[in-house]
């Protein structure tokens, strides 16, 4: 059990509840499946400058039920050929947690956090203390435990690597 | 302190010790199942051999395909999807249901909902099969675990309780009561847990309405949706049990993270405006929105009493001209069953376009709306892109309502038809 802590800035807080992720690319863009052309259509409707100032290793901070709706899988894909690493989010939907869990995306649900950071601050998921800190500010704030199978899909990089490395165990 | 019914099922399943809400489970499901759709079933066939050597599933009696989504199918490739579907099936001696109707619905009435079972699926509306008191659980992607090995991790879920009490007023449904319990509650109030629903509210609901409620219960948050098993229901699944298990129900004295009473005596019917399940208004502060098509159907509704109160509602009357009026019951057996009792004619008669059970109006892959289009909708959901153009929107309503707006051509109160 040794994921590498995330660290990072936070590129952008999305502050409404129950936010639906199809919205980062923008429902006319959901069938798009060039990762370049989707990567382009991230973001450009909250800020067109998204693109040109995220870092690799930067994160999105999310408010609460992250994910609800009906979430497709592309507006992660764009964010994360941009090199957004993970989310951070006060709580996430169901259904969009099992299927970016899936998909090896870090995914920390962690009450509290929007109002802990701002954007551009620069924080870091700590897996094992189990906190995020804001090293911008100097506070830190824990979040809730992975499940063991969660923990083990992020590590091994998604669905298929987890389940292959459990089928050579067992 | 006693146990809910999610922990009872899963302990069963999971060898039979204790499991509690928060544990971490290995358990085996009764009944694992999909329906073809490409980046899922076709994945996960060419994985399983692929990337794991397997070539036959575990116990081919436990899965269940269906083919309900792309029927009929538009294009040459969708039907190159069935034929692999149909070749998988028959080589590994797993039960192939082709055109019978929606899966979820379906799956009730072939006996997958056996009180006390765990069954997974893809696709989270299978929590539909909790009206029987059966747990099922859709997981995504994760189903790829159902088909490698016998076992898929699972962290029991804690359980929030739903008592209903008093009964429904005449042209209010059973997505009412859903729409009604999201409104209450929130949308994310069950989230990671089992929404379970009870009281002598329930008493007055049809079978067809619980599976509505339990199918629908995603846009709480929860991971499922149960309902203990009464006399009505085990009428229903006693002769169709495909497997013998114990039928189970929560404890009196079950841990339950949250108990909501709510009344349904005043409750009206609702509208679900765009953009999200979680936006529920009364109807009748949004009468007059002019919509130009409507859709009866879907596996939350579209069942017998949608098809007869609808039918009630158009008898004598026309759908107005222009207004595309789809009406799709939910399975053959429910098609033939409206057939015999003249709901068929009358709404044809009345001008509705009627075909055999599909997946496809609730997706917008037929019945498609260009932008600036407004549709009333029993579907499963209103999000933006669901029926056709980004930029068409959809209102959920009961079936009443869509046959109602289907005369006016614009959002009605279906009240005044009744």
């Amino acid at each position: 059990m040794a994921l590498a802590n995330l660290k990072g800035r936070v590129a952008w807080v999305f502050e409404e509840e129950n936010f639906d992720v199809d919205l980062i690319v923008g429902v006319k863009n959901i069938k798009i499946t060039d990762i370049a052309e989707l990567a382009k259509a991230a973001m450009e409707t909250y800020d067109p400058a998204f693109a040109a100032s995220v870092r690799p290793g930067d994160m999105i901070v999310g408010a609460g039920n992250f994910g609800y709706g009906h979430p497709h899988y592309p507006p992660l894909r764009a964010l994360g050929h941009l090199g957004v690493r993970g989310i951070v989010a006060e709580s996430f939907s169901p259904g969009f947690w099992r299927g970016e869990i899936s998909m090896g995306t870090p995914l920390v649900s962690c009450p509290g956090i929007v109002g802990a950071v701002s954007r551009w601050d620069e924080i870091e998921v700590d897996w094992a203390a189990g906190v995020v800190r804001n090293l911008t500010r100097g506070t830190s704030l824990a979040f809730e435990a992975l499940s063991s199978a969660d923990y083990l899909m992020v590590e091994t990089g998604g669905l298929l690597p987890y389940l292959k490395s459990q089928m050579q165990t067992a | 302190m006693g146990r809910t019914l999610a922990e009872k099922v899963l302990s069963r399943v999971s060898g039979g010790a204790d499991v509690r809400a928060g544990d971490e489970v290995m358990a085996r499901p009764d009944f694992v199942i999909v329906y073809d759709f490409p980046g899922y079933t076709d994945v996960i066939f060419r994985q399983m051999k692929e990337d794991f050597g397997i070539e036959r599933v575990n116990d081919a009696s436990r899965y269940a395909v269906f083919i309900d989504h792309m029927v009929p199918t538009a294009t040459p490739k969708e039907e190159e999807l069935h034929i692999q579907t149909r070749n998988w099936c028959s080589e590994q001696g797993v039960p192939l249901y082709e055109r019978r109707g929606i899966g979820h619905q379906v799956s009730a009435e072939l006996g997958y909902a056996t009180p006390g079972a765990f069954a997974v699926h893809f696709d989270g509306h299978v929590s539909q099969l909790g009206a029987y008191g059966t747990l099922a659980i859709g997981l995504r992607r994760n189903i790829l675990e159902a088909f490698v090995r016998e076992r898929v991790s699972l962290k029991v879920p804690h359980t929030t309780r739903i008592n209903l009490t008093g009964t429904l007023r005449k042209g209010v449904m059973a997505r009412d009561v859903f729409h009604h319990i999201v409104r209450v509650i929130g949308p994310s109030a069950c989230r990671f847990q089992v929404m379970e629903v009870g009281g002598p509210g329930l008493d007055h609901i049809s079978l067809e309405g619980r599976q509505t409620i339990c199918g629908l219960a995603m846009f709480t948050g929860a991971v499922t949706a149960v309902m203990n098993p009464d006399a009505t229901s085990l009428a229903y699944t006693d002769p169709r049990n495909r497997i013998s298990t114990p039928a189970v129900c929560s404890d009196p004295d079950a841990e339950y993270a949250a108990v909501h009473t709510i009344d349904l005596t005043d409750l009206e019917p609702i509208i679900v405006l765009p953009p999200n399940p979680a936006n529920t208004r009364n109807l009748s502060e949004h009468l007059g929105i002019e919509v130009q098509s409507g859709y009866l159907g879907s596996c939350a509704s579209g069942r017998l009493e949608d098809l007869r109160i609808a039918a009630q509602i158009l008898k004598g009357r026309r759908v107005k001209d222009g207004f595309s009026l789809h009406v799709i019951p939910t399975s053959q057996d429910i098609m033939a069953k409206a057939a015999a009792e003249g709901l068929i004619s009358t709404l044809v008669e009345a001008g509705a376009f009627t075909s055999s059970p599909s997946c496809d109006y609730c997706f917008g892959r037929i019945a498609t709306m260009t932008a600036g289009q407004k549709a009333v909708s029993t579907g499963t959901l209103n999000v933006p892109g669901r029926m056709g153009s980004p930029d068409s929107q959809i209102f959920l309503v009961n079936a009443a309502a869509v046959a109602a707006a289907s005369i006016e051509g614009k959002i009605t109160d279906p009240r005044k038809y009744l």
